[in-house]
């Protein structure tokens, strides 16, 4: 396993290394699918950190997300300026963290991010409405929506503030064992 | 309760920002982490966690959650120190802090903490270089431990590369990645459980037939006698034959020691058995404990909480799926399932009569009777048929006549599981759980007692009957046994799933395709793997078989996957079934290997002309003669000493029980203080929630009357007092917005 590639510096490719959970060979692999994306925009040498963003609708394309009810949240969730278009190093964070080898508590932390639609830090209810109309498709009506909503507060929220914190959340998904087979996309 | 003191502190520091330094969104935002953040770090410190190491990468996790985006600039650019507002100073302390915390940390924890931090990846980066930074500064001033430390340092680098490049080879030879990601992607997690727990079977066999072949195999080949019987194709089949004098069986094995030409090395082939069978069992034994106990420690974490709950259903959507059609069949199948849990919901306090109670109940013990009276006659056939399968075959000639027993035990696991499931039509659960647990365990009992009468039936009468090498005659049992379920599931594939599918979608297209049932997929795998197992004793190339079968076993099941199933409607609890099935591996099938093992070698004779123990009035009596052989030379008298004190003696393995016992009666105790524990701490949330509900309303009370009064004075300077206007009034609006919910809650509460 010679360093033949020359897209990275030795020090970039140990970086990556060090700050996500893949090998040397997967990061490789990922940065060539990163730049299957957009092959004009991407460049072949990222020795000189190009500042290049691959716009949300060529990542939403992926077929690894193109189906996904969440794919727009998941691109800003993890995009620098939270609106979909991705750096090399968003792309590469974004799958670490939703591999199999991400701890819980990490995913827990950007599953909460994603569903937290307005941003605000907390899940309300009008977040946890987004969420489940994502999820249905339009299959149960508003009043279902809202009776789904008032549960789900009603059983996740351990300090009655009427919203979920983050430790919520992740009371919430201790109690949920397959969160960590379900969050999880293959790639 | 916080007190006044630290209420008007808060208040004084939203008073007095200065505005245009710091966006106001993040103030509004940093004055309630504030609160919340100074019970976060209560909360946490109150916590024990059993890792030294755990608690660092939570308490880390934890520190950075309270973070807001001043301190990711700070990390943005490294160079900037000290932004001079009281609460962005504040969450750079908490940043320093990280950094010290991370330095003394060794490289391995150091980098899987920074790898656990939800931060981007030029933050984590960052960090790193300033970690860096930090240690190799203060390494330059700790001069004398730079020998051993660099030394350490260095071997510890080194194992991690070599660690990297060894996973990296590891998944280049990773089997089966794309087609996982396939049928992941259109069946979800549920199904791509059985796959997995097929390919780890699959790796235990790869293993088991490496070390077989190297220690046996090979050996044996060398010394091997020429084979003088025929060979008909009917031979893979039955097992006998040609097969006989070959390595496949017990029988053909050398009990001689097979010495070198020239004198050198010798290799005993009895201990060269013996020890074989016994480090392929010790490693599996290993394996399979620490897979349970992982897989118990990441999925069983609050047992006896079964939420019926919805949350989990929002909250846990399978982000594997990829298919379109799949996904919206996904949601689709979701939709179904939360309107059932809502109505089921509103209905579970509907009180049975005791009628239908009674009604119920005996439906339950009737089932149960019959599913217990069916096994027990299958067992008894199996049995009969077993003891009066010697004259049969005198009778009949035909060498396929052989294949009756196993065929009848195939078609037992064929049709017995199916009747089974057609008891769900009479029985009603309150749970679905309740459904599946039982069904699982009714198969389960089913096929463990036809493995137990079997080994009952050869280890009782064949062994002892006299017989000429009786191993070899159990071995080409099991070897049928085995190859006539495979032949079986084959069948059942191509033939009962494309039935299956043809009458659902063109002859009563109501019922649909099938979906796949994954627990009696697993139990067959499991009651394959039991067989392979025992037999490897007797059979040595039992592994290589198993291997192939299950090679074969996975493209067909992944070709009828794709073609004759549906994705699975209901949500299925994957992890906690995957601990229970590899709980069963462990505890009914492994341990009754182990028992049927330890009987075979400890309690009966050896054939006296076949095999590698001929002769010898019990197996273990090659072990007894070797240690005798040992004890007769002075350097291996350690060997002899360690046996007979420790392996052989009686005071040993009770002092050893007792330890265990006492050990875990310790960790019991301390469970169940940590569950007491837990619910304190719950109780504590609830009672920081109100507090900050009495905070926030205590506030903004503040402010209403501030405003009052600034109105209410000087009307002309109505511009002035409007500038600091959008910041009270987002919080007033936020908190407006709380109490109603709260107050809202509490009405639903007294109703």
């Amino acid at each position: 396993m010679g360093n033949k590639q020359t897209v990275f510096t030795h020090e970039q490719l140990e970086a990556y290394q060090d700050c996500t959970f893949f090998t040397r060979k997967e990061i490789m692999r990922l940065f060539y699918r990163y730049q299957d994306l957009a092959p004009q925009l991407v460049p072949l040498d990222y020795t000189s950190c190009p500042d290049v963003k691959v716009p949300y609708e060529l990542i939403g394309s992926m077929p690894e997300l193109k189906d996904n009810p969440f794919r727009q949240r998941i691109a800003q969730v993890f995009s620098e300026d939270g609106d979909g278009h991705m750096t090399l190093d968003n792309f590469l964070d974004m799958f670490s963290v939703m591999s199999e080898m991400a701890p819980r508590d990490l995913k827990a932390y950007y599953a909460f991010k994603i569903y937290d639609f307005n941003n605000d830090g907390y899940i309300c209810a009008w977040d946890l409405e987004q969420t489940v109309t994502k999820l249905t498709r339009g299959e149960l009506s508003a009043e279902e929506v809202s009776l789904v909503c008032e549960r789900v507060l009603d059983e996740a929220d351990g300090d009655h503030d009427g919203r979920l914190s983050l430790e919520d959340f992740q009371n919430m998904i201790l109690r949920a064992p397959d969160f960590l087979s379900t969050f999880h996309i293959r790639i | 309760m916080l007190s006044d003191d630290q209420v008007n502190e808060i208040i004084v520091e939203v008073e007095n920002v200065p505005s245009g330094v710091v966006p106001e969104k993040t103030l509004v935002n940093s004055s309630f982490r504030m609160v919340s953040s100074a019970s976060d770090i209560h909360v946490t410190d109150s916590q024990s966690f059993s890792n030294p190491n755990d608690k660092k990468s939570k308490q880390l996790l934890w520190f950075s959650t309270s973070l807001n985006e001043s301190f990711s600039q700070t990390l943005h650019s490294p160079g900037s120190v000290g932004i001079d507002t009281p609460c962005t100073s504040h969450e750079n302390i908490q940043g320093q802090k990280l950094i010290a915390s991370l330095i003394p940390m060794t490289s391995r924890d150091r980098i899987k903490a920074i790898r656990n931090q939800p931060r981007t990846m030029e933050e984590k980066r960052n960090l790193k270089k300033m970690v860096d930074k930090e240690k190799s500064k203060q390494s330059r001033r700790m001069l004398e431990l730079n020998c051993c430390a660099q030394c350490l340092n260095s071997i510890s680098r080194a194992y991690r590369r070599s660690k990297n490049s060894l996973s990296e080879l590891l998944d280049s030879v990773s089997l089966w990645q794309k087609t996982l990601k396939v049928i992941g992607g259109k069946f979800g997690t549920s199904v791509l459980s059985y796959f997995n727990f097929l390919r780890w079977l699959l790796k235990f066999n790869i293993f088991s037939f490496i070390v077989t072949f190297s220690f046996i195999i090979i050996p044996q080949f060398m010394v091997a006698e020429k084979n003088t019987l025929q060979f008909t194709g009917l031979e893979f089949f039955t097992g006998v034959g040609y097969f006989r004098n070959t390595v496949m069986y017990y029988g053909f094995y050398t009990n001689s020691t097979i010495g070198h030409r020239n004198g050198g090395a010798s290799y005993n082939m009895q201990l060269a058995y013996l020890f074989t069978i016994g480090a392929c069992l010790v490693i599996c034994f290993f394996s399979l404990l620490f897979s349970m106990a992982r897989y118990f420690r990441n999925n069983f974490i609050n047992p006896h909480i079964y939420s019926r709950g919805i949350a989990k259903l929002i909250f846990c959507w399978d982000f594997t799926v990829t298919h379109e059609k799949a996904v919206k069949l996904k949601q689709k199948n979701l939709s179904t399932e939360i309107r059932e849990n809502l109505s089921e919901i509103r209905q579970e306090n509907v009180k049975l009569t005791l009628n239908q109670q009674l009604i119920r109940f005996s439906a339950h013990l009737a089932a149960w009777v019959v599913s217990t009276g069916v096994a027990v006659a299958c067992c008894v056939a199996v049995y009969y048929l077993a003891e009066n399968n010697s004259e049969f075959l005198k009778k009949h000639k035909d060498p396929g006549a052989v294949l009756l027993l196993p065929f009848i035990v195939s078609c037992i696991n064929l049709a017995v599981p199916r009747l089974y499931s057609l008891f769900k039509l009479v029985e009603w659960y309150e749970m679905p759980r309740h459904e599946v647990y039982t069904l699982l365990i009714r198969n389960i009992f089913l096929k463990i007692s036809i493995i137990g009468i079997l080994c009952y039936y050869w280890l009782n009468i064949v062994a002892q009957a006299g017989e000429e090498c009786w191993e070899t005659l159990i071995g080409q049992e099991i070897y049928r046994l085995h190859l006539m379920d495979f032949v079986f599931s084959l069948a059942d594939s191509f033939l009962g799933e494309f039935l299956r599918r043809l009458i659902g979608m063109q002859f009563i297209t109501s019922l649909g395709l099938q979906e796949f049932d994954i627990a009696r997929n697993v139990l067959e795998l499991i009651y394959a793997q039991t067989l392979v197992w025992i037999g490897t004793f007797f059979c040595p190339l039992l592994p290589f078989i198993q291997m192939i079968t299950l090679f074969i076993m996975f493209y067909v099941k992944n070709i009828s996957l794709m073609m004759n199933f549906q994705p699975p409607s209901k949500a299925w609890r994957a992890s906690q079934m995957m601990t229970f099935f590899i709980f069963l591996l462990f505890f009914p099938s492994f341990t009754g290997v182990l028992c049927t093992l330890a009987i075979t070698i400890w309690r009966l004779k050896p054939s006296a002309d076949c095999g590698p123990f001929r002769g010898l009035p019990f197996f273990i009596y090659s072990i007894y003669g070797w240690i005798d052989t040992l004890s007769k030379r002075p350097s291996y008298l350690w060997v002899v000493w360690i046996y007979q004190n420790l392996i052989g003696s009686v005071h040993f393995f009770f002092i050893l029980t007792l330890i265990v016992l006492i050990i875990t009666y310790l960790y019991w105790q301390i469970t169940e203080g940590r569950k007491i524990m837990i619910r304190l701490l719950h109780e504590q949330i609830i009672n920081e929630g109100k507090d900050k509900m009495f905070l926030i309303e205590k506030l903004t009370k503040l402010q209403d009357m501030e405003k009052r009064a600034n109105t209410s004075s000087f009307t002309m300077e109505r511009r002035d007092v409007e500038q600091p206007g959008p910041l009270p009034v987002g919080e007033r609006d936020a908190a407006r917005d709380l109490r109603f919910r709260r107050s809202v809650q509490e009405e639903n509460s007294k109703a």
